[in-house]
């Protein structure tokens, strides 16, 4: 069930209780648990916090502490399953979901014991009401039975009369049923056949603190940074960035009302966040301008920077802003303040003439002490990189632990170890990207795109992660748009697979809705997997949280992807 | 001969071990003090009958006799009182339990002063803390939480606190738990304070 009041409901519930936190392996899972975290701290509520890569694992961290505890709860994982039935708990366990994964299993929404869903009832959700799915079966066999009955003690002559009427009576409510069953199918697969995003974990649990009124700039901090975490991978709709974007920017002005009084302003080190029109290019103040403009998806499809033309078109473009290229090739730090002054409006006015519009987007930045300055979308992408990280001996849980630790503002070196690593990896999908194109790797199917990346491509490790691939999937899509004559290809889906596992010969396997300016996210890949694997036989391995990413054995790969063209046919 | 040297013998003794330390309790020394005093005060007894009858110039000697007296039980107080103060610390070192060479040194009834003092304490303790009761003894200075958050280094396994309930203690989870529970796991290095 829908949770209401989360005061009162939730947090006063589990506030003198121990609490088993649950949490999936992305980004606003783990600004949302900070945010939780600083929370139970200030309360003193214990918890244990046991992070969850997917279905499998979760179902492990319960078996292990079902005994210890009652009240779990999940962060980004378990809204899009029948809960109950996965994990077969006690009675007495109590349930509390939040997780942006849509749509919500009709299940977890009817549950009015266990399962209590942290979400907001209207949060873009279309749920079935409850007598379209549900229906109380002993009602029928009652009615049934007691018309018999009573016939039973009618006089002989009239039997045969009543009898062919109670028949009648019978077969008409059987049809009725049986229409209502076909409805209710229909009903949900209408329901259950895309697979989108809704409101930031992080911005309900911000949302929670605000309640409470034990919100610091901190915890906006994090809210902030799940919000644009769900940008950057592409999750929600511009639309719904730039709403939820208003709504984080009520709370910054909110906090940062001290900063214009002059007289008593705040220490340079305490955390200011502020409201920034800045520029789309990725990590650009913690690199040069020219390599962030080289590897930002946004302007190297729209200048097409694997050809020659594209290259040239880069240079005019900086010659016509008049930036000199030793300049734009150091560090952005050093730069001459004569060009920083201005940089943002200047490259507007010449990307719009190149006809690159919304090269600025609306985000926040942070800053803390003289040398700290970060903006939302460079903690993501650090610590996207730390999560993901494929160093040797590090287990999924220690990157978990490394990413959660680079959030918080005293833990600046592993922040800039992820910075670091981010450069890495963005620089790995560019390269990655424009062999692709170069190379002509993507093959129309028919109904999709389809990629996949050979054993020995360089840096194909990086891409065995889902968040990793995803993000080359979203950018190889928009470079093929840009890169193609064909207008019905730029319509289609793309579907990406690259190897996971090679000691076991498993490929990770990615689907992503077409690419269009008005696009609504919703992603029908989990479905069409599920039954293109059913229909094969093939062995895979449905784990992930997302259910459009799946790991498959690479033998099985040819004719799964002759079972998806099929089936989408 | 000297009046008083025992007992100012008495206090030295105390001051010799400045760092707090019971030495045995000096019953031979105290008993020659209270024997002195009681000759003392027979001697003053008789001159003050002698005195009242008319004999004025026994009054410096009772006089003398008396600051005599005075300074013997001021010596003797310090004595014994210097003594329970560092008994009452003992409590605070070692806990409720005093071990076997210290309670050697203790006369009995500093023994029962000592029972009498923890029995206090604890009263005391388990009225503060919201009717729960808290352990101050635990730190010296007032800690900066009740609880703290851990992360775990290696597998331990199942772990159990005060009321009953187990954690399992798994790799790279975290926790958040009573302070006092998790030092020597964290002095075992299986546990590591997280600062955030």
């Amino acid at each position: 069930m829908f949770i209401t009041d989360i005061k009162k409901d939730f947090y006063e519930v589990v506030a003198n209780q121990r609490v088993a936190l649950l949490v999936a392996g992305d980004i606003d899972a783990l600004c949302a648990c900070k945010i939780l975290q600083a929370l139970f701290h200030c309360d003193h509520i214990q918890y244990t916090l046991v992070p969850v890569t997917g279905w499998q694992e979760l179902g492990t961290a319960f078996l292990e502490h079902k005994e210890q505890f009652r009240y779990f709860v999940l962060i980004n994982c378990g809204a899009n399953v029948d809960l109950l039935e996965m994990l077969q708990p006690d009675d007495d366990s109590i349930f509390f979901i939040c997780d942006t994964h849509r749509p919500v299993d009709v299940v977890n929404v009817y549950n009015d014991t266990q399962i209590k869903l942290l979400i907001k009832q209207d949060d873009d959700l279309a749920v079935p009401s409850y007598d379209e799915i549900f229906r109380d079966e002993d009602e029928e066999n009652e009615d049934d039975s007691g018309n018999e009955s009573d016939e039973g003690s009618e006089p002989s002559g009239k039997r045969r009369r009543f009898d062919e009427g109670a028949v009648e009576r019978r077969i008409e409510r059987q049809r009725a049923r049986r229409e209502w069953e076909a409805r209710r199918k229909e009903i949900l697969f209408d329901y259950e056949q895309y697979e989108y995003h809704g409101t930031s974990a992080a911005m309900m649990v911000f949302e929670l603190a605000w309640v409470l009124t034990k919100d610091t700039k901190d915890m906006l901090w994090w809210a902030i940074v799940g919000l644009t975490d769900q940008w950057v991978h592409d999750k929600i709709t511009h639309m719904k960035y730039v709403t939820d974007v208003a709504t984080m920017q009520r709370h910054v002005s909110r906090h940062s009302h001290r900063n214009e009084d002059e007289e008593n302003s705040l220490s340079i080190d305490c955390m200011r966040i502020s409201f920034e029109y800045d520029l789309r290019l990725t990590l650009y103040q913690h690199w040069s301008l020219y390599e962030s403009i080289c590897n930002s998806c946004y302007t190297c499809c729209h200048f097409k920077l694997w050809t020659l033309n594209g290259q040239k078109k880069l240079q005019e473009y900086l010659a016509d802003m008049g930036l000199p290229l030793k300049q734009v090739k150091q560090k952005f730090n050093s730069m001459d303040m004569s060009i920083k002054e201005n940089l943002r409006e200047v490259i507007e006015e010449s990307s719009n003439k190149y006809g690159i519009k919304d090269i600025r987007i609306q985000t926040f930045g942070a800053q803390f002490g003289f040398k700290n300055r970060f903006l939302a979308s460079d903690m993501v992408h650090a610590a996207a990189a730390l999560l993901e990280s494929t160093e040797k001996d590090e287990s999924d849980t220690d990157n978990f632990i490394k990413a959660l630790d680079s959030l918080s503002r005293s833990n600046l070196n592993r922040l800039l170890s992820g910075i670091d690593l981010a450069k890495k990896k963005l620089i790995a999908i560019q390269q990655t990207v424009a062999s692709c194109i170069c190379t002509n790797l993507i093959l129309s199917q028919g109904p999709f795109l389809y990629c996949y990346l050979m054993e020995g491509t360089p840096d194909v490790k990086l891409f065995s992660k889902p968040m990793a691939l995803s993000l080359l999937c979203k950018y190889l899509l928009k470079a093929f748009v840009h890169s193609t004559r064909n207008k019905r290809c730029k319509l289609l889906p793309l579907v990406m697979a690259a190897p996971k596992d090679v000691e076991k010969g498993t490929i990770i396997v990615v689907g992503i809705p077409p690419e269009s300016e008005t696009s609504d996210k919703k992603n029908f890949f989990g479905r069409a997997f599920e039954k293109a694997a059913e229909s094969t036989g093939s062995r895979t391995l449905h784990d992930h949280f997302d259910t459009s990413v799946i790991e498959l054995k690479t033998e099985d790969r040819i004719k799964f992807l002759d079972a998806l063209i099929t089936l989408l046919s | 001969m000297m009046f008083c040297e025992k007992a100012v013998e008495l206090v030295r003794e105390l001051q010799r071990l400045s760092d707090g330390q019971l030495p045995a309790f000096n019953e031979d020394g105290l008993r020659q003090v209270l024997q002195e005093m009681e000759s003392l005060y027979d001697q003053n007894q008789a001159d003050v009958n002698e005195a009242k009858a008319g004999r004025t110039d026994f009054i410096p000697s009772i006089k003398l006799r008396h600051s005599c007296l005075l300074r013997n039980q001021r010596c003797v107080t310090a004595y014994l009182y210097d003594r329970l103060l560092r008994i009452r610390a003992l409590r605070w070192e070692y806990g409720s339990v005093l071990p076997a060479n210290v309670r050697f040194h203790m006369c009995a009834e500093e023994v029962e002063w000592f029972s009498q003092y923890k029995k206090s304490l604890a009263s005391f303790m388990r009225s503060i803390g919201g009717g729960e009761g808290l352990d101050i003894t635990q730190d010296m200075k007032p800690p900066k939480s009740l609880y703290i958050q851990v992360r775990c280094i290696k597998d331990h396994g199942e772990f159990e606190i005060d009321d009953g309930t187990v954690i399992l203690l798994k790799k790279n989870s975290q926790h958040f738990l009573p302070r006092w529970k998790c030092e020597h796991l964290i002095r075992q290095g299986v546990l590591e304070h997280v600062l955030s």
